[in-house]
């Protein structure tokens, strides 16, 4: 009778725990509104006549302001705002003239979609070399390693994306160019707006295929820097827990090296990595744009960049906010896989 | 035999290249006549649209879908129009004079885009054919400011009005439907646009200038389908360019080494159709700008051949007031454009700030991410301080930018700016628009110098004359008036290259003054040198 009561209760903590990191979300989500809507309008730069352009005349510039509520005190336009947003209308954009929604839904998939490969290819790749070079440290592939890291840390995104397409597109041929699929290849009809798997869904394996090939040198590009990042993180994390005492008894007992790795030594040391991971991921949310810009990909880190070159106000708030909720949501879950994999956090959760 | 054979191997070669043109143009973000503004849209516009008039190169307008107009009862408050027949909009329907005195009702309701220069314009409809403009204000040059009024067609974008607009009764005039749709009758048909990333237009087969072949070779056949991407990136722009999936780049801000590269690439080809002028304006209303003098130390002390240099071979030369290759246009001082330090010197002395020109700072300002506008910058900052002059450098991105013109307080002692005929096609808008009190104001008047009163009796002049000619010449006696206010300096005329497939055949090879070149009826693609050079 005392399993499921124990498991129960671990459930139960589970839940008030994502519960009240949620409810906090929304807290810290209301501070950041308020904070980037105040950022937003002093930022010099009027985005009446940012949107209407050259010709605009003065009596036409003074209009769409009084239209935006630009020339009402703050608080009566942060109401405004906020209301609008409770009826799930996050503004117009004065730079695309289409409702903020449809753009966060018309970019939103493509970079979730890129930063999703890239975060799969750091993980695997960064952790493997994490764990090869801190297993077999101070060996030369842990000495290649280092440098080969180093040289990614030390390598902005976009000079990775330049010389990538440089080499693989244009010189060897070997990747298709810039775009989700080529330019003249008509897309699969949108259902979740991830390219490949629209493609799937509406029974075109080839496009989902050309998909991916597309998405390779981006999202390579983009992980570059995450798996030297993750790659060191792991390799130092093996080693300090291959001094532990645990690891030398189980050494001494003779067991198997794999066993020992992959059940004994892994799973505590990718915990920081897991961490950096979550926080790599809402990082690239906002920090694609320079690979988005080389790579022609239609995302939104290029229009978030857009948005703030063109004093959009509503896309600006409503990027900064789809970003603070990425960050939250995806702490969020690497609270909760740390929680899985590490059982002393576990305990202290369930012991309130 | 053997002809019917060698034909059908023609056409077969022929079909197994794509007849698109895939181009790389601004961010087309408003495809709406009444409301696109920049050059920018205009590259969608004149694919899509027709303007009522047509910028015309030798100056002025000519005959577009109005074939003739005159002033009714000689004030030049009142405008007829005689339209053509027989023009049909994408939907096959005729053109009347119901959707040219909707559209300009549309136009003037709206209050936005490129309206802004027409002032308060009432349509009547005399017949079918026929339609009158009654002005609020006379303007003899009023159908010089119609080559930016585009035609709609009445009944598509009043069937598709969302009554839930900041119009009134005609809720949001159609605007939101013509985002992603078009009501025009230009040389091609919207198919698809997402705004700011891609639009997919395709040949509209009654257009009514017609498709003939006359003037073309054989093989340079109409273009069948169109796609603007908006790419920023040069970089990936030359990768697209040199593996064919690019056709024609009109944007033109490629960098001199790739300018190179496109040269002497026997694929490619680069065409200078239009130019852009390059203005630096001075403000008159804060130190030490203020001074006639301080400014003309700065006309001197620029280094023109300096900033040119490298770039002459592609066409970067002198310009003034009005682009050299307008009509009319007046050389302005210094002639010979070089750089004089002494004659710079001798004006600083004359200054009201020659005894205390260490304590001076002049602020110029460009727009964020325009290198070549820095340029400029640094090389004036580099004379000026061979002068003892200090000149401070600094690029806001564009909002900032262009918000500090707002008032003469707020404008930097120098902001730089490019007036493409894009945007500005006739003389008005690089004088009127640019120097008289009821000018255009903003980012085109940013001197904020309106005190001579010969120059503003010159510019109404040139608004109350209905004789080209005539005005012409009243262009041509204002110019050394402007120029002697020292109001702006002009470093060079900038051509915008197009940088295209040796297969797409541009209009010209040559600079002209008007700029709807990106209006792709007229060019045309060779489906054979196509399937020659880069295969199907």
């Amino acid at each position: 009778m005392a399993r499921p009561c124990i498991a129960e209760t671990g459930a139960w903590s589970m839940l008030l725990f994502v519960g009240k990191r949620l409810f906090q979300s929304l807290f810290v989500l209301f501070g950041l509104s308020l904070l980037i809507f105040f950022i937003a309008r002093v930022m010099p730069g009027d985005p009446a006549r940012a949107a209407l352009g050259f010709l605009a005349t003065d009596e036409q510039v003074e209009r769409l302001r009084d239209e935006m509520h630009l020339n009402d005190p703050f608080p009566v336009q942060y109401y405004h705002w906020l209301r609008a947003l409770l009826h799930g209308d996050l503004g117009r954009s004065s730079y695309t003239k289409r409702p903020v929604t449809e753009d966060l839904v018309q970019y939103l998939p493509a970079t979730f979609e890129l930063i999703l490969f890239a975060t799969l290819i750091s993980a695997v790749v960064g952790q493997v070399t994490g764990v090869l070079a801190g297993y077999f440290r101070n060996s030369w592939f842990d000495g290649l390693s280092r440098v080969v890291s180093y040289l990614g840390i030390a390598t902005p995104s976009f000079v990775v994306a330049i010389l990538l397409l440089f080499v693989f597109s244009q010189v060897l041929r070997l990747a298709p160019g810039v775009g989700r699929l080529p330019i003249m290849m008509t897309a699969p009809p949108r259902i979740t707006g991830f390219m490949t798997i629209d493609g799937l869904l509406a029974g075109r394996p080839d496009i989902a295929w050309t998909a991916i090939k597309h998405m390779v040198l981006p999202a390579i590009s983009l992980a570059v820097i995450h798996i030297a990042q993750e790659g060191r993180i792991t390799r130092t994390s093996i080693v300090e827990n291959m001094q532990k005492d645990y690891i030398t008894i189980h050494k001494v007992h003779g067991i198997r090296t794999s066993k020992l790795v992959f059940k004994y030594l892994l799973k505590p040391s990718i915990i920081p990595t897991v961490t950096v991971m979550g926080l790599d991921f809402a990082f690239l949310m906002s920090n694609a744009f320079l690979v988005e810009m080389v790579y022609m990909w239609p995302g939104f880190s290029r229009y978030a960049v857009t948005a703030m070159l063109n004093k959009d106000l509503n896309a600006i708030v409503a990027v900064v906010l789809v970003i603070g909720l990425t960050f939250a949501l995806v702490n969020l879950l690497v609270d909760i896989v740390i929680m899985g994999l590490d059982p002393t956090v576990r305990l202290r959760r369930g012991g309130g | 035999m053997v002809l019917a054979v060698s034909l059908l191997a023609a056409f077969a070669a022929a079909g197994e290249v794509d007849n698109v043109a895939v181009i790389n143009g601004y961010p087309v973000i408003i495809a709406d006549p009444a409301a696109a503004s920049d050059w920018y849209d205009t590259e969608a516009m004149y694919n899509l649209y027709s303007p009522l008039v047509y910028p015309d190169p030798a100056g002025g307008v000519r005959a577009h879908l109005a074939t003739s107009w005159e002033a009714v009862g000689g004030d030049y408050a009142h405008w007829r129009f005689n339209l053509r027949e027989g023009v049909k909009f994408h939907s096959g329907h005729e053109m009347t004079a119901e959707d040219v005195a909707f559209s300009m009702t549309r136009f003037i309701t709206m209050g936005k885009g490129n309206s802004g220069p027409l002032g308060q314009v009432t349509a009547e409809i005399i017949d079918p054919y026929t339609v009158d403009f009654l002005l609020d204000k006379p303007s003899a040059i009023f159908p010089d400011t119609l080559a930016l009024f585009f035609v709609v067609e009445k009944e598509l974008v009043s069937a598709n009005v969302d009554p839930d607009g900041s119009y009134g009764e005609n809720g949001d005039y159609g605007e939101n439907w013509l985002a992603t749709h078009d009501a025009g009758t230009g040389p091609y048909m919207m198919t698809s646009h997402i705004p700011g990333q891609r639009l997919d237009a395709t040949r509209f087969a009654d257009y009514f200038e017609g498709w003939s072949n006359e003037g073309w070779a054989e093989d340079e056949v109409p273009i069948e389908q169109l796609v603007f991407i908006m790419e920023s990136d040069y970089t990936t722009l030359m990768t697209l360019l040199r593996s064919g999936d690019l056709d024609l780049e009109i944007n033109g801000g490629w960098t001199l080494p790739q300018l190179e590269d496109i040269d002497e690439d026997p694929a490619l080809n680069l065409a200078s159709v239009w130019a852009q002028n390059v203005t630096v304006w001075m403000n008159t209303q804060v130190p030490p700008t203020d001074d006639e003098h301080f400014r003309k130390a700065i006309l001197y002390a620029f280094d023109y051949e300096g900033i040119v240099g490298p770039w002459e071979d592609f066409g970067n030369g002198e310009t003034g007031i009005l682009l050299p290759n307008m009509p009319g246009y007046v050389p302005i001082e210094p002639q010979p454009r070089q750089q004089n330090l002494d004659r710079a010197a001798e004006e600083l002395a004359l200054s009201k700030y020659a005894n205390n020109l260490r304590d001076v700072t002049a602020v110029f300002h460009f727009c964020g991410g325009l290198d070549f506008e820095e340029d400029i910058g640094l090389q004036l900052q580099a004379d000026m301080a061979a002068l003892g002059v200090n000149v401070e450098v600094a690029g806001p991105p564009w909002p900032e930018y262009s918000a500090e013109c707002a008032s003469p307080e707020s404008t930097p002692n120098m902001t730089i700016f490019l007036f493409a005929p894009q945007a500005a096609p006739t003389h008005d808008y690089y004088t009127y628009s640019m120097f008289a009190p009821n000018g255009l104001g903003w980012i085109f008047e940013a001197h904020w110098y309106f005190e001579d009163q010969d120059i503003i009796d010159l510019l109404d002049a040139t608004r109350a004359e209905p004789d080209p000619a005539a005005r012409l010449a009243l262009y041509e006696q204002v110019q050394p008036l402007i120029a002697d206010r020292a109001l702006a300096f002009y470093p060079y005329q900038k051509p915008t290259l197009f940088a295209h497939q040796a297969y797409i055949v541009g209009p010209s090879e040559t600079i002209v003054f008007v700029g709807p070149s990106e209006n792709m009826h007229k060019w045309r693609i060779n489906l054979e040198l196509k399937e020659e050079l880069r295969g199907s």
